[in-house]
């Protein structure tokens, strides 16, 4: 039986809490009285993986079953979501690889020859040879890649792209031209949080600059409250209109997994547990790995944090319709991570981890950082943002990653040219975005490397519009002050620093929330 | 190389004293209600009854935990001389307030009864661990028993039945306030059960000494007090319903008789006015302020001294 997660109040008994901050985590006692939301226990898995499967290929939500949409000259293409999700990567075999050979089994049965792989990553960047592996398995992978028919998906191969028309607001939609002209196209999704998925997959994984422009921008994503809530998400507002004109077009057969929240392997398993219920043998791995990590040159601390797999069960797979699939979906993920919290508070404690969804295999610079903590983090709510309209946010991380040239050149020019000029998510789209978005360098490391488009900095700009609305100060705890400082944020070297400079903002003894993940959580804020 | 050697010891500074190393560790009160249900590992204690343990335990008693008892408070027994008009096994039924009153009963005990006397300790709290079940074995005689009822690897009335006799605190658990609580049934039943006389022990001070969260006697030597009572055997046809208050009723009786004299405790319990062992009905405060009163002492307190002063 698993707990729900709950809102602690510290107290005297309270021992120290973990707090990541990238490559690493501190102990952090908080002020008596600060709130400190845990997550739920991992909800119980499926029981049979491989049958769960078949069950939901065979009884799908508002569709046929699959054999029955399978037939010989057919044109069939399994999209799927790339290495962004889930985080941190899943332990092989992953899960979308289960699913897509369980529906080729059936293709092959039903002698279906047309058949292509797409991974879904729309500007993300390309994924690797042994990265697409990892996710769709090596017999797939042994199957398809060889001939080319195992791909990651281009947005700018304009011969690739089709243009299906314009939603009733005037929005683009222009998606991948295999996936649009195909008899079916198959979706395998992991929905580890309850933005991805839905009409997200196909209209925002599968599309090109032109489609996206429309719902990743500044104005949009500040009237997404939040954007972990997409009936409250203009952002999903935008997929969702654009979603049901691709419905319209091909017929989409959805399948949708969720994942429950073990998230950290036996080796730091006390990273997943409630501190005060900490074995010796806890306590004696915190500390063993404190010291191990405090003498690692980066390069290790960087390789002991990113080999991590997790070993995520099963928590439902539905397939079918996509928004009948999506429901489902949702109550399952709402299951997992959602956190009943009473009210707002004056100042919001986040700890950035290593790993966010643009850093898998990569280096988490600042410009990442801050979309961590005030984009996923921040929207992590339902109802209202867990901290108060002119409050404080006090973020951990270090901010000195630094940038990987392969996967993030378009960041450097955007941290050191965009930022120094203005911060305003708004200003710096308006004035900049067409440039980078254009920009043939970036476009063709895009195509033929394995960098992130020129335009995704400003994505993980637009990201955090909303929070950067909201609040009044952002402090980077232990973060290097020129970074933070070139992000519009400040610096401070302690929590108790921290809070004494946000003192102008929220008074000398603030209310104070604490989101306690990893593992993932909602906050359901009433 | 310091800052990995300074580092490190803060981190343990922190972390033995955030999870309270050598302590029991605390839950925070908000996430009470989401703790796990505790876990029914009991570690057996048979071996503890055995010769070479019997053995370890005298030494232990005897050249550790006795002197260091003695240097930390002073203790008045009385009434030993009911051991001499019986035979073991007995069941010694006595309040709790501390964790003083093991060790007082056991070292007022005379040796013979000592060796043989087993104490009833929660499983929960002092079998939950290897370290705390050996422990607690060795040093004061327990033996697992289970507060809600459940069975155990071994049951009191197999160490009665190995010729043991028991200490058994039927109030279940130390008191809060220093005054006495309800009795539960098991010292009543089990001398029903195995016809076993249940000797009546009340003990003052200990509240005073080492109340509930103190790791420590408070200093200063406080005086403890311990007074046995005259056996009590079920009578013909009393059920264990009836034998219960019994106890309780020669429990408060002696506490009467440590506070007053033997003659008035007397004429006040044939007259039923013994006073009530639960304390008066008054503020909390007051109920604390009274019970951290230790006992008077006879004459003045007695220091410890490797030489007389001239």
């Amino acid at each position: 039986m698993s707990r729900p997660g709950f809102v602690l109040e510290v107290d005297d008994r309270t021992p120290p809490m973990i707090v990541h901050e990238g490559l690493g985590f501190r102990l952090e006692s908080f002020p008596l009285g600060t709130r400190v939301v845990y997550p739920p226990e991992s909800i119980p898995a499926v029981p049979d993986v491989d049958e769960a499967i078949q069950h939901a290929l065979l009884n799908p939500l508002d569709s046929e079953p699959l054999p029955a949409l399978l037939r010989p000259g057919m044109r069939l293409t399994i999209a799927f979501d790339d290495l962004s999700i889930p985080l941190p990567t899943m332990k092989a075999p992953d899960i979308r690889g289960r699913i897509i050979e369980a529906v080729l089994t059936m293709a092959a049965e039903a002698g279906v020859d047309d058949v292509k792989l797409i991974a879904a990553n729309a500007l993300h960047r390309r994924m690797t040879a042994a990265e697409l592996k990892h996710i769709v398995g090596e017999r797939v992978f042994r199957s398809f890649y060889p001939q080319g028919d195992l791909y990651n998906f281009d947005a700018e191969d304009r011969d690739e792209l089709t243009h299906l028309g314009t939603t009733e607001k005037g929005e683009d939609i222009e998606i991948s031209k295999r996936a649009a002209e195909s008899d079916l196209l198959v979706y395998v999704n992991v929905n580890l949080v309850a933005m991805d998925g839905g009409h997200k997959s196909v209209g925002i994984g599968l599309a090109s600059y032109k489609s996206l422009r429309h719902h990743h921008n500044a104005k949009t994503m500040v009237h997404s409250r939040s954007f972990m809530d997409h009936k409250h998400s203009e952002m999903h507002h935008s997929a969702w209109r654009m979603g049901r004109i691709i419905k319209d077009t091909v017929k989409v057969f959805q399948i949708e997994t969720t994942l429950n929240n073990d998230v950290f392997p036996s080796s730091f398993s006390f990273l997943q547990k409630r501190e005060w219920e900490w074995s010796v043998k806890d306590q004696a791995s915190m500390l063993g790995v404190r010291r191990g990590l405090s003498v690692a040159p980066p390069k290790l601390k960087h390789k002991m944090f990113h080999d991590m797999r997790s070993v995520y069960g099963l928590t439902g797979v539905n397939a079918g319709e996509v928004e009948a699939v999506h429901e489902k979906t949702l109550e399952k993920v709402h299951a997992q991570h959602s956190v009943e919290v009473n009210g707002q508070s004056d100042v919001l404690v986040m700890g950035v981890p290593y790993l966010g969804p643009y850093n898998v295999n990569s280096s988490m610079n600042p410009i990442l950082a801050a979309c961590m903590g005030l984009g996923y983090y921040f929207n992590s709510y339902r109802g209202q943002p867990v901290v108060r309209k002119g409050g404080a946010v006090i973020l951990y991380h270090p901010l000195d990653e630094g940038f990987n040239q392969l996967h993030h050149p378009s960041y450097v020019d955007f941290y050191e040219e965009v930022l120094a000029e203005s911060t305003d998510p708004a200003v710096v789209g308006e004035k900049y975005e067409q440039q980078f978005a254009q920009d043939p360098w970036y476009i063709h490391l895009y195509r033929t490397s394995h960098a992130y488009h020129g335009v995704h900095p400003f994505y993980m700009w637009y990201w955090i519009a909303h929070a950067l609305d909201h609040v009044d100060e952002v402090i980077w705890v232990g973060g290097n002050r020129k970074a933070a400082a070139r992000m519009g944020f400040r610096a401070a070297t302690t929590l108790q620093d921290a809070l004494e400079m946000a003192s102008g903002t929220v008074g000398t003894s603030p209310s104070i929330t604490y989101l306690h993940n990893p593992p993932h959580l909602l906050a359901d804020v009433r | 190389m310091s800052s990995f050697i300074s580092g490190g010891v803060s981190d343990l500074k922190r972390t033995a004293r955030g999870w309270r190393w050598g302590r029991r560790s605390l839950v925070p009160r908000s996430a009470e209600p989401y703790l796990l249900p505790a876990q029914q590992t009991v570690f057996p204690s048979d071996w503890s009854r055995k010769r070479p343990a019997m053995a370890v335990r005298e030494v232990v008693q005897k050249a550790g935990l006795e002197p260091l008892f003695r240097s930390q408070v002073r203790t008045k027994v009385e009434g030993l001389d009911v051991l001499d008009r019986i035979e073991g096994p007995v069941i010694f039924a006595a309040n709790h307030a501390s964790h003083l009153d093991t060790p007082l009963i056991l070292l007022s005990l005379p040796d013979e009864w000592r060796r043989k006397t087993g104490v009833a300790a929660a499983a929960d709290y002092f079998f939950d661990t290897w370290w705390r079940a050996v422990g607690s074995s060795l040093f004061f005689n327990t033996f697992p028993i289970d507060r809600r009822g459940g069975s155990m690897a071994t049951t009191p009335g197999e160490v009665l039945a190995d010729g043991w006799s028991l200490v058994i605190f039927p109030e279940g658990t130390r008191s809060k306030d220093g005054w006495m609580g309800n009795f539960r049934m098991g010292a009543a039943f089990l001398a029903h059960e195995h016809g076993v006389p249940v000797v009546p022990v009340a003990h003052r001070g200990t509240f005073a000494a080492m109340p509930r969260g103190q790791g420590w006697p408070s200093p200063g030597r406080r005086q403890l007090t311990i007074r046995f009572g005259e056996p009590l055997r079920p009578r013909e046809g009393e059920s264990v319903r009836e034998f219960a208050p019994r106890i309780k009723h020669a429990v408060a009786t002696l506490l009467d008789e440590d506070r007053s004299t033997w003659w008035e405790a007397r004429r006040r319990a044939a007259t039923g006015a013994t006073p009530d062992p639960g304390g008066p009905d008054v503020a909390q405060w007051r109920r604390v302020w009274e019970q951290s009163q230790s006992p008077a002492a006879e004459g003045p307190a007695r220091r410890l001294r490797a030489w007389g002063r001239r």
